[in-house]
């Protein structure tokens, strides 16, 4: 006996359409299924097989190899990298190491134990001296970031992603893949281990930071140019920092030379770089800047030598902060020159 | 305007070949979209209850991926033979070529090639054949249903022979042209099986393929089929045209043969034909037309064949040597009740090193997984896991990267051997041409290298000069010395009648020179000898450490037989092939 | 037929055929329950039950547990020396199954000394039958060379048989996998088990060879013949092996045969001249304090000999035989 037509028909749409639907959440299935995968799988190839690699001498910090930091897990091979390929890892930025006589990078991925499609990689810079590292450091600093938990704000940091920090000779970067507070919540809690795995020959020091410090001074600002700061190759071992002058940020820089006269000799060669090159010499209005302040395209630069520090006023808006910021440092310099003495 | 039925039909083979197509290709390593990830490539053999049905019968354990084969065997029973025209893509094939051969010809023509064939008894007999190999392990069990099983032969097919000859040259499915031995075995037996469909639609449907006989059997009791709801009818017999299954709707419908194409209830112009829970008002014939003579042959065959095909003693003592199984591979006897030769480890090896093997396993070994080393881009890679995370029967494990070399967890049980490296001495260029080479060694990958050197010096052919004149830094000879700076390479050294051993830096037609950080002691003496030497470091096999890898064979630069070969012997899965006393447990 | 009775008739076959439909599927997913596999297979296979091999010792009496015997005919100081120790009713009661362990290792001729000569052999077998009634003994060895040819050429076959014993050929099924507790080398390897499993009573009779890896083969080495699969594997540690052989075989019984010794290129031997009339035959319940006794023949002490000392270590007995006060007899 045979169905009528219309409802036969109007029973195989229904029906059809059905299948059509399986059929669409199969797809949608695999297709979700294809995004859930354990990263550890995958760790891509190494740079160079690792009987090829260098290996890494006691002082070249904690042997990839074995250290893990806490909460993770090894994802890929260690890589080692020293001043001939450095660049065939981190490519242009290669020149900022090289430059602060960058001698050993150890380069590692790990992936979280609790989630491991959480991976981060982790950078390890032996730069030789503290001084060194924390200019890597210090000229890489992001602008608005947050304090690293037991770390010293100056010397550490995190953004929502990584954490980084210098430790004696080291610079480190813990970068992680993606932003998940997870992953970097992980990150901020392996920190304090990795510091501790760090084998650390000398103390490090770096007097210039007190220097500088100050109560308005903006955390964090503090940076190291080996050479060339501002442009100027007689400015090296420069550091400098920025201040909060009534609402405006200054920046001072403080830079110590082998002595008195070397002081004055590099102060004089800045101040001379700066007129040739489009200066005008300002009046001064505290007397002991008289003589140091030039207008440079519209910006006060202010520079001076205090003992065997040369120190100043870098790209200032406002002449009247920037001397009074001057002035301070001057004082400050002096005082440290005296003690020493 | 109603959505048909066979429209469907055709969207859901449409789906699922291009399913199966992708996750071919995307059977590369690799985090981008278009490779691996975590495409779920191996489902379609998931959902294969013949590989399912027969890794219970020779483990008597059912993998858990293996459970989707469960929801496909509960669908047939209540529904009927849906995968052979909705799912399966080797049924598409041959349903499409079928239809291309075959669509211009008269209705009538048509008709007579759907007729029911008693030939369409043959694949019951061969799915009770492969059956019986697999059902009784205590005698012995073998998992060959796949030789025959659509889904592992089209995987098999594509993996090895079709992907890798579209590939080229643009090689977009790999980074590089994929090689596999004896691939075009697999070819042409792929190709014939498509071809057939000139000769009858769905040939290998019909004839020879036992998932078909499977489902065929687990839809004895399906609750909705085909079937007639008047008759007599008109008997056109247009329902028979493009009837795939070839399972005569318009007289007594053999409901085993039915694979639900849909075509029938499609073609009928008074609606005669439905889909319904009634049994077909013309009759059915619910059981496959075999004899119980063939029946038992086929029983009896199988369950003789296993312990015939052993006769060999290929699984004892006259295992093969040169079988190198991949790292994580079962022992042999295991191995053979799981391997699907599916080849999905072939096509994800990244240095296409894995290759399916010819006879010399064994006839059960055929297109099983075998290692060689001179094919693909370096030996089995020391930090790849691949083959076993994608193989879908655990024939070769799904290990981790620790249990593979030995580290964290594993590190007492050591590294996974997959056999062991061999010097032959006759051919290695240190060894017998005292021509320096240590490219084994340098490549070896594992840290200690498994492969030591010990130095030898030896004298050169002709080597022997006698001293005109000499100094403390240069020797001049009375004999014509080969070209311009020949020594200079830094392995030639220099022997005085004295004793001292030097490196040669330079030499002319006449006169050798040597380095200024080390000059002669003792001058020779003039119309004394000197002799050149050669340095060479001869490579040694640490067995204790070499894992069978196969890097240093690859490297090699004796081309053709290397003169280092990875042996068997030593694996980790066979205890029995050990070479050092320790290893016996 | 009535509209109502097909009615009837087709709902009856629809819920037989559902009925079914519902049996294969509750079938099939219980098969999948049983066997499903969460965790995949192991790296190695499982072990297959491994076997223990049974001890066959008798309880010490004191004087009674070795016996020396010097003399020309090795049947005559064998029944001496058994009598001595208490005679073979003490080892052997009526109705027991006896297995006798010879070595029949090479396909070697008796007069060779390579293994045990067979007219020892007939007068063991016929001293358990005859004289302490056993119901059957058997005769089995693992040989190095082919079976058949051993147990011929060396005359054993013919005279275990002429005997009344039953010779047991090693056959693939006969063998079990076994391991030592407290061993290092015996762990998971076939041994020839089933004739053990069958026997009361084990004895084990072996001549006194030098041996070219072991230094000596005698008694405790004697058990090297009920091993399986590729047991030459052992030789790299071969003092382990020979040690952990008489951890694991405790017999009843060891007849040590030092009428002709070999004195030099054992264990094959292979000239007259290789051999020294010693005309000697040591039956003891110690295996260690047999061997420690036996090495004197071949001019060695038990210091010589590392197994021995790594044996009594490990309690399987003592190399100071003279504690055990051993019987002397002659029998011309």
């Amino acid at each position: 006996m045979a169905t009528g037509t219309p409802r036969r028909k109007a029973r195989e749409s229904v029906i059809s359409v059905c299948l059509l639907a399986v059929l669409f959440l199969i797809g949608l299935g695999v297709f979700l299924k294809q995004s859930r995968y354990d990263k550890t799988a995958f760790a891509p190839p190494t740079a160079k097989p690792l009987s090829q690699q260098p290996q890494p001498s006691t002082t070249a910090g904690p042997n990839l190899q074995v250290f893990t930091p806490n909460g993770f897990k090894a994802l890929s091979e260690p890589e080692f990298y020293g001043p001939d390929d450095l660049y065939e890892k981190i490519n242009g930025k290669a020149s900022l190491y090289l430059d602060s006589n960058f001698r050993r990078l150890s380069a590692r991925r790990f992936a979280s134990i609790d989630s491991p499609e959480l991976w981060a990689e982790l950078y390890i810079y032996d730069m030789g001296t503290a001084r060194n590292a924390f200019a890597v450091f210090s000229l890489q600093r992001r602008p608005d970031t947050l304090d690293l938990f037991h770390f010293d704000p100056s010397f550490a940091y995190r953004t929502e992603n990584a954490v980084y920090f210098t430790t004696g000779p080291y610079y480190v970067e813990f970068v992680g893949s993606s932003e998940s507070p997870q992953l970097t919540n992980a990150l901020v809690a392996a920190a304090p281990g990795i510091e501790k795995a760090l084998p650390l020959d000398e103390p490090a020091r770096i007097d210039e930071l007190g220097l500088l410090e100050a109560e308005n001074m903006l955390p964090g600002s503090i940076k190291l140019n080996l050479s060339n700061a501002f442009g100027f190759s007689g400015l090296t071992d420069t550091f400098s920092a920025r201040y909060n002058i009534g609402g405006q940020t200054i920046t001072a820089f403080v830079s110590r030379r082998t002595d008195s006269r070397d002081a004055r000799t590099v102060a004089k060669s800045y101040h001379s770089f700066l007129i040739e090159n489009g200066g005008t010499l300002r009046a001064a209005s505290v007397g002991a800047l008289q003589g140091n302040v030039v207008d440079f395209y519209d910006t006060i630069e202010i520079v001076f030598a205090a003992g065997p520090f040369v120190g100043g006023v870098h790209e200032a808006d406002n002449q009247q902060a920037a001397e009074n910021l001057a002035a301070w440092l001057m004082k400050r310099l002096s005082e440290a020159a005296e003690r020493k003495d | 305007m109603t959505m048909r039925i066979v429209t469907i039909r055709r969207i859901s083979q449409f789906f699922f070949f291009a399913m199966f197509v992708w996750f071919c290709i995307v059977s590369t390593v690799g985090e981008q979209f278009w490779r691996l990830r975590g495409w779920p490539i191996n489902w379609l053999l998931q959902l294969d209850p013949l590989v399912a049905i027969g890794s219970i019968l020779t483990t008597h354990k059912l993998y858990w991926p293996l459970l989707w084969a469960l929801p496909v065997v509960i669908i047939t029973i209540i529904f009927g033979r849906f995968f052979c025209s909705w799912v399966c893509p080797f049924g598409s094939i041959h349903h499409f070529a079928g239809f291309a051969a075959h669509r211009k010809k008269p209705a009538s023509k048509r008709i007579q090639l759907n007729r029911y064939r008693k030939a369409q008894r043959i694949k019951y007999f061969v799915l009770v054949f492969v059956l019986a190999t697999a059902a009784f392990p205590s005698i012995a069990a073998t998992l060959q249903t796949a030789l025959l099983d659509p889904i592992p032969l089209l995987t098999r097919s594509f993996n090895l022979a079709v992907l890798p000859l579209l590939d080229r040259p643009a090689n977009l499915a790999s980074p590089a042209d994929r090689f596999y031995e004896g691939a075009w075995v697999i070819l042409a037996i792929f190709t014939a099986a498509v071809l057939l469909n000139l000769v009858v639609p769905r040939f290998y449907c019909r004839f020879i393929c036992p998932l078909g006989a499977l489902f065929a059997v687990l839809s004895r009791f399906a609750i909705w089929r085909i079937g007639k709801n008047q008759h007599p009818c008109s008997d056109c017999r247009l329902c028979e045209k493009a009837c795939e299954g070839a399972c005569q709707p318009s007289q007594k419908i053999r409901i085993s043969e039915c694979v639900l194409c849909f075509n029938c209830r499609a073609d009928c112009k008074d609606e005669s034909i439905s889909y319904q829970t009634k049994p077909s008002l013309a009759g059915e014939i619910t059981d496959p037309d075999i004899s119980r003579r063939g029946f038992v042959l086929s029983l009896a065959g199988g369950i003789l064949a296993v312990p015939a095909l052993r006769l060999g003693n290929k699984l004892g003592s006259n295992f093969s040597a040169a079988m190198i199984r991949p790292p994580g591979a079962l022992d042999e006897e295991r191995f053979l009740k799981r391997c699907i030769k599916c080849g999905q480890c072939m096509r994800v090896c990244p240095t296409n090193v894995i290759q399916p093997a010819g006879i010399d396993a064994g006839i059960e070994g055929l297109w099983t997984p075998v290692l060689n080393n001179r094919i693909g881009s370096s030996g089995c890679q020391l930090n790849c896991v691949a083959c076993g995370q994608v193989c879908p029967t655990a024939a070769i494990r799904p290990i981790s990267l620790p249990e593979k070399l030995g580290t964290d967890d594993f590190a007492a049980a050591g590294p996974i051997r997959i056999g062991t490296a061999f010097i032959d001495q006759g051919r290695c260029l240190p060894w017998a041409m005292d021509k320096p080479c240590i490219v084994c060694q340098e490549n070896c990958p594992v840290s200690p290298k498994a492969i030591c050197t010990r130095e030898v010096f030896n004298t050169i052919r002709d080597g022997v000069y006698t001293v005109k004149n000499a100094s403390t830094k240069t020797v001049q000879t009375l004999e014509q010395m080969p070209g311009l700076d020949k020594f200079a390479t830094g392995d030639y050294y220099c022997l005085t009648d004295g004793g001292e051993l030097r490196k040669i830096t330079a030499n002319t037609g006449s006169s050798i020179e040597i380095s200024d950080d080390e000059p002669f002691e003792q001058v020779p003496a003039l119309g004394g000898g000197i002799k050149i030497q050669i340095r060479l470091q001869r490579p040694f096999i640490d067995i204790e450490k070499c894992i069978g890898c196969g890097v240093c064979e690859h490297e090699c630069p004796v081309s053709g037989k290397k003169a280092v070969r990875v042996s068997a012997e030593g694996q980790t899965r066979s205890t029995k092939t050990a070479l050092l006393l320790e290893r016996l447990k | 037929m009535s509209k109502q009775s097909t009615d009837n008739s087709g709902r009856r076959q629809f819920l037989a055929r559902t009925a079914k439909a519902a049996a294969a599927i509750a079938a099939a997913s219980a098969v999948s329950r049983l066997a499903y596999d969460p965790k995949g297979p192991p790296g190695q296979p499982h072990t297959r039950k491994l076997v223990t091999v049974p001890d066959f010792s008798v309880d010490r009496q004191p004087g009674q547990t070795m016996s020396i015997v010097k003399g020309p005919d090795r049947a005559k100081n064998l029944s001496r020396a058994v009598e001595l120790l208490g005679g073979i009713e003490r080892f052997v009661k009526p109705g027991e199954t006896v297995l006798i362990k010879p070595n029949v290792a090479f396909a070697s001729a008796p007069i060779l000394g390579a293994t045990t000569h067979p007219q020892l052999l007939a007068e063991l077998v016929r001293l358990c039958l005859q004289k302490a009634r056993a119901k059957s003994v058997y005769v089995t060895d693992n040989p190095i060379n082919d079976p058949a040819s051993c147990f011929m050429l060396t005359g054993i076959a013919a005279a275990a048989e002429q005997a009344g014993a039953k010779v047991l050929h090693p056959r693939n099924e006969l063998f079990k996998p076994t391991t030592l507790s407290g061993g290092k080398l015996i762990s998971n390897w076939p041994i020839l088990f089933r004739p053990l499993e069958k026997a009361d009573r084990l004895i084990g009779i072996a001549p006194v060879k030098d041996h070219h890896r072991s230094i000596a083969s005698m008694t405790m080495k004697n058990w090297y013949g009920l091993l399986g699969g590729r047991r030459n594997i052992f030789h790299q540690d071969i003092n382990t092996i020979i040690a952990e052989l008489a951890m694991m075989v405790t017999p009843t019984l060891v007849i040590l045969d030092g009428t002709q010794v070999m004195m030099t290129n054992g264990p094959t031997g292979g000239s007259l001249s290789d051999l020294r009339r010693a005309d000697t035959l040591i039956a003891s319940c110690d295996q260690v304090a047999a061997d420690s006794y036996g090495c004197t023949l071949l001019d060695l002490k038990a210091a010589d000999l590392p197994y021995l000392g790594k044996a009594e270590a490990a309690g399987a007995g003592t190399t100071d035989y003279e504690s055990l006060e051993p019987k002397f007899a002659t029998v011309t």
